[in-house]
């Protein structure tokens, strides 16, 4: 950055014989060649997570805040690790893989009954659910893909998307950051 | 010397049949040469990895590049070749030499020229378990790996192409190939396919730390309680006092493949993974490196800040930095009820660092299948 601003400095003294218009161009675009990293730094800055749900699917997704307002919201309470009840707020994880044309409800049988779904935070992180355990029709625990607790956005370590599973004793499945989702059999 | 010059001289003159004569026998000397090495009796075959059962089996091994007994002894050889760099001086060793863990014991590493590497020389320990590599995870193999020091300008300096050409001229290397891959051709591909199958090999599982959790070594009271802290979240409201590093240095490896912010700077200057996610709280997330041979392996850190463990240790235990970044096991973990870093006792950082060289693998270091080839005798020869 300093070395752009000398650029723009020398060529405004260097230029000084040459016709105004001239200088003004150079002008102009030294400032926009010293300003362009800013604005992109401030794009990046400003990007927005989203999620990626591939493997033994029909449609491959990549999803966002906007792509999650098309599910009904549905609501689990859960034990934090303060020990107190925290209300989440998402959509449950097997409606998102509907979406994507996964093998859930009727289809769910025979040798589907070996596929499960692996989830990614942003650290690397990774947990399975077997794809049973997502569905309605074998359970009543539901499995949310949350984006609120307690009315608010989630804090920017657990967030924006962390899967919830409603009544499970550890913590470690309700995956915080979560980036990406993928449906496979086993081997 | 003059002499020597003016017997040389007339060879330039010889007519075209004795040049050919020279020429076969140029031929010969390169193909004796060649057949030298074989001669020698370069092991063929399946590669065993022998590793512990309870490393696991979630092995990263590419379907087009099966680890060969040929292939792996040609990695090495290639390992510590300089001949693969522009100036004929720098190998892969360099910059990863055995004794230190294959690391360089530098913050930055120099190559080629005196432009140093942007982060730290990695150790090449038990990567047949990796499947995100460099400080950022940006590589999904070994194979692309290796490619990126070997053809950086400053590094290594030179294109695979290049590369390739040096080796078919260099005495044994054809005979090798050939003996790897079925025929003598000699390509970028098949050079790094090589490295990568050695570097596979280097499996680092005979610390004091494995033969604790095979009930052959018995540890002092001190490396247990250094053992025990490394393990246990702080929990100051019922008395628990920890350190919190299982969570992101913990299993029989010592390493999950995790990428964290670890509070170093509340203004990272290097972005880490934040530069290709884009993403705020992605900046200053870098791979939680092994802690295998951690003790041989300093300085520590993406950018080699830390000289001693004593200094990474005082990093957790009093200087974590905020930022958007800082991973969630770090904040406000505390030994002191409503502490925002660890607060360990003096004494209790000489017990982790005690566990931290049980993590340290004498037999790794020393092992002469990982050494030069050209320097010390082959394991993988016949005898």
């Amino acid at each position: 950055m300093p070395i752009r601003v000398c650029d723009l400095l020398s060529i405004e003294k260097v230029n000084t014989t040459i016709p105004m218009k001239k200088q003004f161009i150079v002008a102009f675009i030294a400032l926009i060649s010293f300003t362009t990293p800013f604005i992109t730094r401030a794009q990046t800055a400003e990007k927005q997570a989203t999620i990626k749900v591939s493997g033994e699917v029909t449609t491959p997704l990549t999803i966002d805040a906007a792509y999650l307002q098309k599910f009904t919201p549905t609501t689990v309470v859960r034990k934090d690790r303060d020990g107190n009840d925290h209300t989440y707020t998402g959509v449950t994880v097997a409606e998102i893989l509907k979406s994507a044309g996964v093998t859930l409800g009727p289809e769910l049988k025979g040798e589907n009954l070996t596929k499960y779904l692996a989830v990614e935070a942003s650290d690397g992180y990774q947990v399975i659910f077997a794809l049973a355990e997502l569905d309605k029709a074998f359970t009543d625990r539901a499995i949310i893909l949350a984006t609120t607790v307690d009315g608010k956005s989630l804090a920017p370590g657990d967030g924006p998307y962390r899967i919830i599973v409603q009544d499970e004793k550890k913590p470690a499945r309700c995956i915080k950051q979560v980036t990406a989702m993928s449906v496979h059999f086993i081997k | 010397m003059l002499k020597r010059t003016r017997q040389y001289k007339p060879l330039k003159k010889l007519p075209v049949g004795k040049g050919r004569i020279v020429l076969v026998l140029l031929f010969f000397a390169v193909a004796l040469s060649g057949w030298g090495y074989l001669s020698n009796g370069v092991e063929t075959g399946t590669y065993n990895l022998a590793y512990p059962a309870n490393f696991g089996n979630r092995i990263n091994i590419p379907a087009d590049n099966p680890t060969t007994k040929q292939g792996v002894y040609l990695g090495r050889m290639l390992f510590y070749e300089p001949k693969l760099s522009a100036t004929n001086t720098v190998s892969c060793a360099n910059c990863h030499k055995q004794e230190k863990a294959f690391t360089d014991g530098l913050p930055f590493s120099k190559g080629i020229d005196e432009v140093l590497t942007t982060r730290s020389s990695m150790s090449l320990a038990n990567l047949l378990w990796a499947r995100k590599f460099f400080w950022d995870g940006r590589a999904t193999g070994l194979e692309v790996q290796a490619m990126v020091p070997l053809t950086n300008p400053h590094e290594m300096g030179q294109s695979l192409e290049i590369s390739a050409k040096k080796l078919s001229k260099a005495p044994g290397y054809p005979a090798l190939f050939k003996l790897v891959y079925g025929d003598k051709k000699i390509t970028g591909d098949r050079i790094v396919k090589a490295i990568s199958q050695f570097e596979r090999t280097l499996i680092s599982s005979n610390s004091r730390y494995d033969k604790y959790l095979n009930n052959t070594y018995k540890p002092t009271a001190e490396e247990m309680d250094g053992m025990l802290l490394f393990n246990s979240d702080p929990q100051p409201e019922i008395g628990i006092r920890g350190a919190n590093c299982a969570h992101c240095h913990g299993g029989v490896k010592n390493y999950m493949e995790l990428f964290h912010n670890n509070g170093l700077d509340s203004i990272p200057k290097d972005a880490g993974i934040a530069e290709f996610t884009g993403l705020a709280t992605d900046e200053g997330r870098f791979k939680v490196p092994t802690l295998r041979n951690i003790a041989l392996t300093a300085p520590y850190m993406h950018d080699g800040r830390f000289k001693t463990l004593d200094e990474v240790l005082d990093h957790y235990s009093e200087h974590i930095q905020e930022s958007a970044g800082l991973s969630t096991f770090l904040r406000n973990e505390s030994n002191e009820p409503g502490g925002t870093s660890l607060k360990l006792e003096y004494y209790e950082k000489k017990e982790i660092i005690a566990f931290l060289n049980m993590l340290t693998d004498s037999t790794f270091i020393t092992d002469p299948a990982f050494a030069d080839p050209r320097l010390r005798p082959a394991q993988h020869r016949k005898s």
